[in-house]
């Protein structure tokens, strides 16, 4: 009887609940958010129950997704709640009995309208329901929960297994589900919840307790814990890379794949062929980490002929799949050698031929003519660039074959390492260091933060593939959406934005938007080229904003430089630094409203630059006078900082000016009714504008607008 | 050791002690086992399907004369069909591998996600590839698609690479030097059918015939669909499908082209399937109770 009792009053405690979906291995790529909306659901489910618990907790593997909730409460919390319905007056029909609108309102809380309740509000007498909601036991409301926890995950793709035709990742399997030693059960795609989890191998253990879980799982050699199973990893791949003699190449996003698809994650050191290191590094790195699933050893910053493969499992036959692991891993490398070799027997220029067979875009041609396009605008950029320090004959020569190692045999087994295979190859074709790393780095900036090419050469080749892919794209409609772009043309725009602004090239890059538009094999009506070229712009300023923006300036600071920004983008930046440091100084805020004032005036006015130089006879009052001497002495000063790129010098001088505007605006009407009078006090306000508009438009500031 | 011939059997052995109709390979050339009609109306019909078969499968563009220790122009796969999806499905695959004499416990075996799409039948199915000991030896698919129109009931497909499997069983660095039987290896048997049909799909097949054989089984194709003869049909879907893969080997095909020859065998693909689904339901009313 001892024993009876006990669980009973196991149920009146506090227990922890288990909920264990067990699947047909998930993608890699989906457990952790997954097991993210697990948690987040199953923790908004308790509380809309008003169900206490402790803490919740996340397991995954591929094979099962687990929410553990710490003490969770037997009961719910009980609540009351106080309901308004119509005004007291309609409580009852002139003949006493009770009216629709009562009768209604009753219903709607499950109750009869006798035990409405008269209440005096704001809005006068009403009737109102207090309905009390008993506390609900917690087996009830976890069943229920895991249920519409588990139909409302949802996954980049899902698939249907069953006749029910229910939709998640991968199959479901199994539930297990306990609250403390009690199941809470249910039943969904025809699976009802048991207390039998599974292992690695097919093998299977009962669970009595949900606290037992991990001990029980670890029992089974699947640790369930994705940060401990990480830990676990890395420790090993340590230790087995120092028995490798090199260090492992410590590639996150593999190491959290690798957590993602095993239980129990092992490595495995294994061996290839020395003969193997003379293929491309890159390439060895790529056969191992993206085809394998390997993690390359290096030593002194090269590989070594021994790598570290991941196995799931205990370590029972381990010979075995090494032996696996390494033979598959010869396999891949022969495949590569044979390709590597029957590259390097022609030089890239003779893969340029093939290109006309592969099209770029159907509209746009093939990669050869892409390929003609973009070594002529390189030459055009050169052109641009004045007399900027450059090798043409290099350019020229990157940007002939920049896209030549696209028919190599390995580029096309490995789209991956094109631009790098090029580079490789035109180093073993004797090429000027300088070539090949153009070739290299003709991709680059891969990622938003990589790299740029590092020479001007290359980077203007860079610029010209990508200006022509861009240009072309868009002159045939194919502008990005919000989630399609296709031919990566966001990428490509900021990797623009940055060659033009870490390499400090002095392009103007509306006029390179132009020519390498002209070049496209389209017919654009002259409105049209005017169009999409506006368009182009835009969308490269959009891509000149987040970089900006992400260098910690403000949206009004980047609006206010806007008006010739593609001039010289390196200017751009200096320009907006000077905005940014002399809008601390404390007569800043106020000059920009007083510009903001002058400006406005002039666009009232429809005002247009009238021909002639400005005279002072022409004005009447001493301060608009002095506002004109005083702006004439400036103007040299500060056209003189501007040619040295001193924008901050200028602008500091700019700012002096502050108390003679403020006393004109003071003392002087603009829009005087002698016309000779006003347009020169127009004159005089355009003169200011203008000044300051070489660096920045005031008016676009956020303090310049009124509050 | 298993022979090549020993794994075909044990496959076979297991599937029918499961239930499985054994069926041989289809006559027609198919580029995959999933392209026999067995696989291809078994997954579009309504009814039951329990049906395991080995099917050679021709790549044109995969050959390499023979010279590549890896490649092949023409190998075998073991296909299995089940539908409805038992629900130890993955359970029975490894009970399969067993079979092959593979304990699981001293391997390292790996579900990476793999996805099937095949665009000339408008089909596409979720699944995975399974690696043993990084090597891929299966394709497991749940048929989700097919000439673009959902499938219900769901059916899945298991594909072992035959040739992988050997290797990797016989621990042999090149595929012909697997041993067929005690006697035979694979090369002796076909290395050079892989020298001479390499030679054929690279540099002499007609590309003008074979321009004017896809445009005749196409116009076959339609006629048969509209005379509500699903199965002669979808030979011509087959016979479509190589005649463009032999004329891509060749190389006689540019991306556009490409896209385009694939979308009209999709085209003729899609129109049996609808074919296929009339007959069905017609067969369905006929014989329901009046």
């Amino acid at each position: 009887m001892l024993r009876k009792k006990n669980s009973l009053r196991n149920d009146l405690e506090p227990q922890d609940y288990l909920l264990e979906i067990g699947l047909e291995p998930l993608p890699a790529r989906f457990l952790s958010p997954a097991l993210e909306s697990l948690a987040a659901n199953m923790a908004e489910a308790l509380k809309a129950s008003r169900l206490s618990f402790k803490s919740l907790k996340t397991f995954g593997t591929p094979r099962r997704l687990a929410a553990f909730i710490e003490s969770v409460a037997p009961k719910s919390e009980a609540s009351s709640e106080k309901f308004f319905g119509p005004p007291a007056s309609r409580l009852k029909n002139p003949d006493g009995s009770y009216s629709l609108a009562a009768e209604g309102f009753a219903r709607k809380y499950n109750v009869t309208p006798d035990q409405l309740i008269i209440e005096t509000t704001a809005k006068g007498e009403q009737l109102s329901i207090v309905v009390n909601r008993p506390g609900r036991l917690s087996r009830e409301i976890l069943a229920e929960a895991a249920v519409k926890v588990i139909s409302s995950l949802e996954f980049p793709k899902s698939m249907e297994w069953e006749e029910s035709r229910f939709k998640f990742a991968r199959p479901i399997r199994s539930f297990v589900s306990l609250w403390g030693t009690f199941p809470v059960s249910f039943s969904l795609v025809g699976i009802k919840t048991s207390r039998v989890l599974r292992g690695l191998n097919g093998e299977s253990a009962k669970i009595e307790n949900a606290s037992d879980y991990e001990k029980i799982l670890r029992n089974m050699a699947v640790v369930v814990s994705i940060e401990e199973r990480r830990n676990i990893l890395i420790k090993k791949l340590d230790w087995a890379a120092g028995e490798g003699g090199g260090d492992w190449d410590k590639d996150q996003d593999l190491i959290s794949e690798i957590v993602a698809m095993t239980e129990h994650p092992v490595p495995v050191l294994g061996h290839f062929e020395q003969k193997f290191l003379k293929l491309p590094q890159p390439l060895i790195s790529l056969v191992l980490k993206k085809q394998l699933k390997f993690f390359p050893l290096i030593r002194s910053g090269r590989l070594i002929n021994a790598f570290l493969g991941v196995r799931d499992g205990i370590s029972e036959g381990q010979n075995l799949v090494r032996e696996g692991f390494e033979r598959v891993l010869v396999a891949r490398l022969n495949d590569a050698v044979f390709f590597f070799e029957k590259d390097r027997k022609r030089r890239l220029e003779s893969y340029l031929e093939e290109l006309k067979r592969v099209v770029y875009q159907k509209d746009l041609g093939t990669m050869a003519e892409k390929a003609s396009r973009v070594e002529k605008l390189a030459k055009d950029l050169i052109e641009l660039l004045g007399d900027f320090e450059v090798s043409e004959d290099s350019c020229a020569e990157i940007s002939r074959v920049c896209y030549a190692d696209l028919t190599t045999n390995l580029v096309k087994e490995f789209p991956e390492l094109q631009g790098t295979l090029g580079g490789v190859y035109a180093r073993l074709e004797g090429r000027d260091e300088r070539i090949a790393l153009g070739l290299e780095e003709f991709y680059f900036p891969i990622g938003p933060k990589s790299p740029i090419p590092t020479t001007v050469e290359g980077a203007i080749a860079s610029l010209a593939g990508k200006l022509d892919s861009i240009a072309g794209c868009f002159a045939v409609g194919l502008i990005p959406t919000g989630s399609a772009d296709p031919y990566a043309l966001r990428r490509q725009a900021f990797g623009i934005i940055r060659i033009a602004l870490e390499r400090q090239l002095p392009i103007d890059l509306e006029k390179a938007v132009s020519l390498a538009l002209k070049n496209q094999p389209v017919t654009l009506s002259e409105d049209r080229f005017v169009q999409v070229r506006d368009e182009i712009l835009d969308f490269l300023w959009g891509r000149a904003q987040s970089f900006f923006e992400e260098k910690g300036f403000s949206v009004d600071e980047i609006r206010a430089v806007k008006a010739g920004a593609f001039g010289r983008l390196s200017r751009t930046y200096l320009r907006l630094s000077a905005v940014r440091s002399v809008r601390k100084e404390a007569d800043f805020e106020p000059l920009a409203i007083s510009f903001k004032r002058a400006s406005n005036i002039l666009k009232q006015a429809h005002y247009e630059n009238g021909d002639g130089v400005l005279k002072v006879e022409s004005l009447l009052e001493p301060s608009e006078i002095a506002l004109l001497k005083i702006l004439t002495e400036m103007e040299d000063t500060v056209k003189e900082k501007i040619e040295f790129d001193d924008f901050e010098g200028s602008l500091k001088t700019l700012v002096q000016i502050k108390p003679h505007l403020d006393l004109f605006f003071e003392k002087v009407m603009v829009m005087a009714d002698n016309p000779d009078l006003k347009r020169a006090r127009l004159k005089l306000l355009e003169k200011l504008v203008s000044l300051f508009s070489q660096i920045a438009d005031l008016s676009e500031l956020q303090g310049a607008s009124p509050k | 050791m298993m022979n090549f011939q020993d794994i075909i059997l044990a496959l076979k052995e297991f599937w029918s002690q499961k239930g499985c109709l054994l069926i041989e390979p289809y006559d027609v050339e198919k580029g995959a086992a999933t392209f026999n009609p067995a696989t291809f109306f078994g997954a579009i019909s309504s009814s039951p399907v329990q049906i395991a078969y080995p099917e050679p499968c021709r790549r044109p563009a995969d050959g390499r004369y023979g010279d590549n220790p890896n490649r092949l122009g023409k190998y075998y796969q073991f296909q299995v069909l089940l539908k409805p999806v038992p629900r130890d499905v993955t359970d029975l695959y490894l009970g399969s591998l067993k079979s092959l004499g593979l304990d699981i416990k001293k391997h390292d075996l790996r579900w990476i996600e793999d996805d099937w799409e095949s665009p000339t039948l408008g089909a596409s199915g979720l699944g995975w590839e399974v690696w043993l000991d990084g090597m891929e030896i299966t394709q497991f698919t749940y048929f989700q698609q097919m000439g673009q129109a959902p499938l219900f009931p769901v059916s899945v497909e298991i594909t072992y690479g035959l040739e992988r499997i050997a290797m990797y069983l016989q621990k042999k660095d090149s595929v012909f030097d697997l041993q067929f039987n005690d006697e035979r290896s694979y090369g002796e048997i076909f290395k050079e059918a892989e020298r001479q049909f390499s030679t054929y799909n690279f540099e002499e097949a007609d590309v003008e015939m074979l321009t004017r054989h896809f445009e005749d089984y196409e116009r076959e194709g339609e006629r048969l669909v509209s005379k509500g003869l699903s199965l002669p049909a979808y030979d011509c879907v087959l016979k479509l499908s190589h005649c463009f893969n032999v004329l891509e080997a060749r190389g006689s095909v540019s991306v556009t082209e490409r896209a385009q020859y694939i979308a009209r065998v999709r085209g003729l693909a899609k129109k049996v399937i609808t074919c296929h689904w009339e007959l069905e339901n017609a067969k369905k009313k006929e014989f329901a109770p009046k």
